[in-house]
């Protein structure tokens, strides 16, 4: 006979009722990410539902023409999609992001979503919006994703064109964005400062306030999954990048908190050393699953293997793998100040122990910078 | 109609997810004003959502839980009465088969 006080328990002392909490999404996800954090549970999971794209975006990291076939022919089916989705879901996954490429090119995107959505995930979509007319915003409206984030390639038509190679993707981007607001779908924009359009972020940023939506930019371009280093003459230089982030109060706030932390936290002797692989997962348009959608090697083939081998059995080899300790990124006395991870790495220099010169200039610039500013962080 | 002998199923559209042995409701169609929020239940009241099945009364219900938990009879029915309105005061349940 179980005793009934003692089961009165709720995640965080913010119930409203004696019988059940109702509490914000951020901080369930901290909460339950802070509990999960021993257990190894894929509370989140990023589904990449196919690299075709519909823009050709000239930084892109993984767009394919929309109409390759031979691509497509080699995407996960929407019934194998259909059974990953039951694995994830029996495994705990929680947070499920939709990429792509573009996943409204799919035809059955609207049939994986709705099944995604009925296995209770809270499903976020990064969408280029182009394709989202108002009977897709309705679509979405009834089925709400827990969010909606867009990249904002310009914010003039000229420039945003100019980096997605298609003309008239302007307005439907800005089409796309107001059928979205008109439905009160949870969105966000974001952008990836290049050295065509770092002259509009701050117009970007403006843009979202305006439409009383997050908004936040990323100058960190890595080289395409299939090697080509084409994106990164599109970078804007080291110092730039730090001029970014100065003019940027969240983001500053964001790297003085991280910074914070990081002077407590305990160095872990595994090569990953973030959530990959341990509360996290990534899976390919073709069934590849790896700890990361930045490390496609090792991944493990989900048409050979169930998501619970995978999981169970390979991904533990990965994680109880150590750094080299000839590396010198890790032990180096600013790693803090640093993005590289073995994904980024992996990505510059097909290999995830490497020094990424970019990422290393604007480390100690951001030291010098931060050292100045704050004094009080160690 | 005595509140014992009502009836309550589950809405279709309230999935309940069990992850890392916490309970959640996760409403798949949110009323605009829910959608920075989820529900989370605890173990008393997981119990008795996945009793509620549309066919078992209240009374039913009741009579499982007296039987699996150490509560008193008018606790229990003051506590179940209580879950009961809130979670159809939020839609999550319908009266009803």
């Amino acid at each position: 006979m179980r005793n009934w006080d003692l089961f009165f328990r709720v995640l965080k002392n913010s119930m409203n009722c004696r019988y059940f909490s109702e509490i914000k999404y951020m901080e369930f996800a901290q909460a339950i990410n802070a509990k999960i954090s021993n257990e190894r549970i894929p509370i989140s999971g990023t589904i990449e539902l196919t690299y075709r794209c519909n823009l050709r975006c000239i930084h892109c990291y993984c767009n394919q023409d929309k109409n390759n076939e031979e691509i497509r022919s080699r995407e996960l089916s929407k019934e194998e999609t259909f059974k990953i989705l039951d694995s994830i879901e029996r495994r705990g996954c929680l947070f499920l992001l939709f990429t792509g490429g573009e996943p409204l090119l799919r035809d059955d995107f609207f049939e994986i979503y709705t099944y995604a959505k009925k296995k209770g995930f809270l499903i976020t979509l990064f969408t280029n919006v182009t394709l989202v007319t108002p009977q897709i915003a309705g679509f979405l409206k009834g089925l709400p994703p827990f969010k909606v984030e867009v990249t904002l390639y310009g914010m003039s038509k000229s420039i945003y064109e100019k980096a997605t190679g298609v003309l008239g993707s302007f307005e439907l981007c800005m089409a796309g964005i107001k059928n979205l607001i008109n439905n009160n779908i949870p969105l966000s924009l974001k952008a990836m400062v290049t050295n065509l359009n770092q002259d509009e972020v701050i117009k970007m940023g403006e843009f979202a306030k305006g439409l009383k939506v997050d908004f936040r930019f990323d100058p960190l371009l890595h080289p395409r999954i299939d090697g080509s280093k084409a994106p990164c003459q599109y970078r804007i230089t080291p110092k730039e990048a730090i001029e970014f982030e100065l003019m940027n109060d969240s983001r500053l706030a964001g790297w003085k908190k991280f910074l914070e932390r990081a002077g407590d936290s305990e160095k872990l002797d595994s090569l990953y050393y973030c959530g990959a692989g341990r509360d996290s997962f990534s899976i390919d348009p073709f069934g590849k699953m790896s700890v990361c959608s930045s490390c496609l090697s090792p991944s493990y083939d989900l048409r050979q293997n169930s998501f619970a081998e995978i999981w169970d059995n390979f991904f533990p080899l990965i994680l109880n793998d150590s750094y080299n300790k000839n590396f010198k990124c890790r032990d180096c006395e600013i790693e803090s100040f640093c993005a590289n991870c073995p994904g980024y790495s992996m990505l510059e220099n097909s290999h995830p122990e490497t020094v990424v010169d970019y990422l290393c200039e604007i480390a100690h610039l951001r030291k010098e910078v931060f050292d100045n500013i704050y004094k009080d962080i160690p | 109609m005595n509140s014992l002998d009502k009836i309550y199923s589950k809405n279709p559209d309230i999935v309940f997810r069990k992850i890392a042995n916490e309970f959640i409701l996760v409403p798949i169609r949110h009323k605009v004003s829910d959608l920075d929020s989820i529900y989370t239940l605890n173990e008393v009241s997981a119990r008795i959502w996945e009793l509620i099945d549309g066919k078992r009364s209240v009374q039913e219900i009741k009579q499982i839980m007296l039987n699996e938990f150490e509560v008193g009879n008018q606790d229990l029915e003051n506590d179940l009465a209580g879950l009961l309105a809130n979670l159809a005061e939020l839609g999550f349940i319908l009266q009803g088969s």
